[in-house]
């Protein structure tokens, strides 16, 4: 193991310990300790989001240079980023014109994004009952069927089967939901602790 | 009559057709307007990150006089710098310290928001359901419906063990138990994604509303209706 390793491990499990320690004994010389590392840590990551962005433009200005497939759409990416980053900067994030870019463009687009899941929603639960037909995808999908029709406004009064639908379902699913949230924490908690200890090293501590 | 408000709602209308011909196929028209969304939304998100947490760290590096702030402000900045290293791999190992230092506090804050966000509140909240004396309603069925959510949480859980034995032709097979508590585990997450399902298609759908609406909403005016 290199020195420059053997430092990154000591700084990454040092930082993690402070900030734990701090979460769990909320000494105040600890919780300013953390308060000061979490800040860093906030800063590189908005410094990390700036690399990314210009990872970005360079890989479609490198496209556009090569003139590949798809470099005019790379021209307004390009194009729509600098002129959004430079006039935020220029002026703030508050600025009318800035408003407008969220309101015409990122909203909207988003909404439309997100309504064209309708479609490949029951495009997907198709090719589920076309490919799987085990009793998991069954159930899958009759929960689906039967949730939504309790769940969707109907010109008739059906509230006592929509009402034992939902409340069924409902329960199982929180049993459920409780049980992957458990899981995922968990999963957290394994790996946090792998890079606690230094058996994960993805900063490149090898 | 072009005021920013029409402007707004013309270039919204414009981009939703586009994103909404995406149902005919997948189309140059499509990808222009996908294109243009990460650029407006990647700039956004550069120019909200410059605004509110680089830009006040910068102006403290420059103007302050204060030793100790100088070095708070600085340090963070000239390791997030060091960043820049990992586009080239020959100099990538100069980024390190500022990725050992994101990496460990990032693997810390996520290992006590996982204990103190996630476990103990559902574990509590698991106990909760089937603890009759907490409430003064009806005892039996507060019991059956905690049963049930707690039959879920731990057979859900049982599902993803995977730990198994190796069978005489070297094939692993998990124990005759388990298997059938892992099967009744795949049901109970069957329904849970069910219902998630259905929530998201809901969303959608609420979408899908939204964005017609706002489409009749500004051609309206225009062949008065």
């Amino acid at each position: 193991m290199r020195v420059t390793a053997i430092l990154t491990t000591a700084l990454a499990m040092a930082a993690a310990f402070i900030v734990l320690l701090g979460f769990f004994f909320p000494v105040p010389a600890l919780l300013e300790l953390r308060a000061i590392l979490t800040n860093w840590a906030m800063t590189i990551g908005g410094m990390a989001v700036f690399i990314g962005v210009l990872n970005l433009v360079a890989v479609h200005i490198g496209k556009i240079q090569k003139r590949q497939k798809g470099s005019g759409s790379g021209v307004i990416l390009v194009f729509s980023l600098l002129s959004v980053f430079t006039y935020g900067v220029l002026f703030g994030v508050e600025d009318p014109l800035m408003q407008m870019t969220m309101n015409a463009v990122i909203a909207p687009v988003e909404a439309a994004l997100m309504a064209l899941l309708v479609v490949t929603l029951t495009y997907a639960g198709i090719r589920l009952l076309r490919w799987r037909g085990d009793l998991a995808a069954m159930l899958f999908l009759a929960v689906v069927v039967f949730f939504l029709a309790a769940i969707a406004p109907k010109p008739f009064d059906n509230g006592i089967l929509d009402g034992l639908i939902v409340n069924v379902a409902g329960t199982i699913a929180q049993g459920g939901a409780r049980g992957l949230l458990i899981g995922v924490a968990l999963g957290a908690l394994l790996t946090g602790l792998r890079v606690m200890f230094g058996i994960d090293r993805p900063y490149g501590g090898d | 009559m072009f005021t920013l408000d029409f402007i707004s709602g013309l270039i919204g209308f414009i981009l939703t057709l586009l994103i909404f011909s995406y149902l005919i196929n997948d189309n140059p028209l499509f990808r222009m307007a996908v294109y243009l969304f990460i650029g407006a939304a990647s700039g956004y998100a550069a120019a909200v990150v410059w605004q509110y947490l680089l830009a006040p760290q910068v102006s403290v590096v420059i103007y302050s006089e204060d030793l100790g702030e100088w070095l708070l402000a600085a340090i963070p900045l000239i390791l997030g710098v060091s960043l820049l290293s990992k586009l080239s791999p020959k100099i990538s190992s100069l980024g390190s310290v500022a990725m050992a230092l994101f990496v460990g506090v990032g693997a810390a804050t996520a290992l006590g928001g996982a204990v103190l966000g996630t476990l103990v509140p559902q574990v509590g909240a698991a106990i909760g359901a089937i603890d009759v004396q907490a409430d003064s309603g009806d005892a039996f069925a507060k019991l059956i419906e905690g049963g049930v959510m707690l039959a879920g949480t731990a057979l859900t859980l049982a599902y993803f063990q995977f730990s198994a034995e190796r069978a005489p032709d070297g094939t692993p097979k998990r124990n005759i138990v388990f298997e059938g508590i892992a099967g009744i585990g795949r049901l109970f997450i069957a329904i849970t994604f069910g219902v998630l399902f259905a929530g998201v298609y809901m969303a959608a759908l609420t979408a899908m509303i939204e964005r017609l609406n706002a489409m009749v909403d500004f051609i309206r005016p225009w062949i008065g209706f």
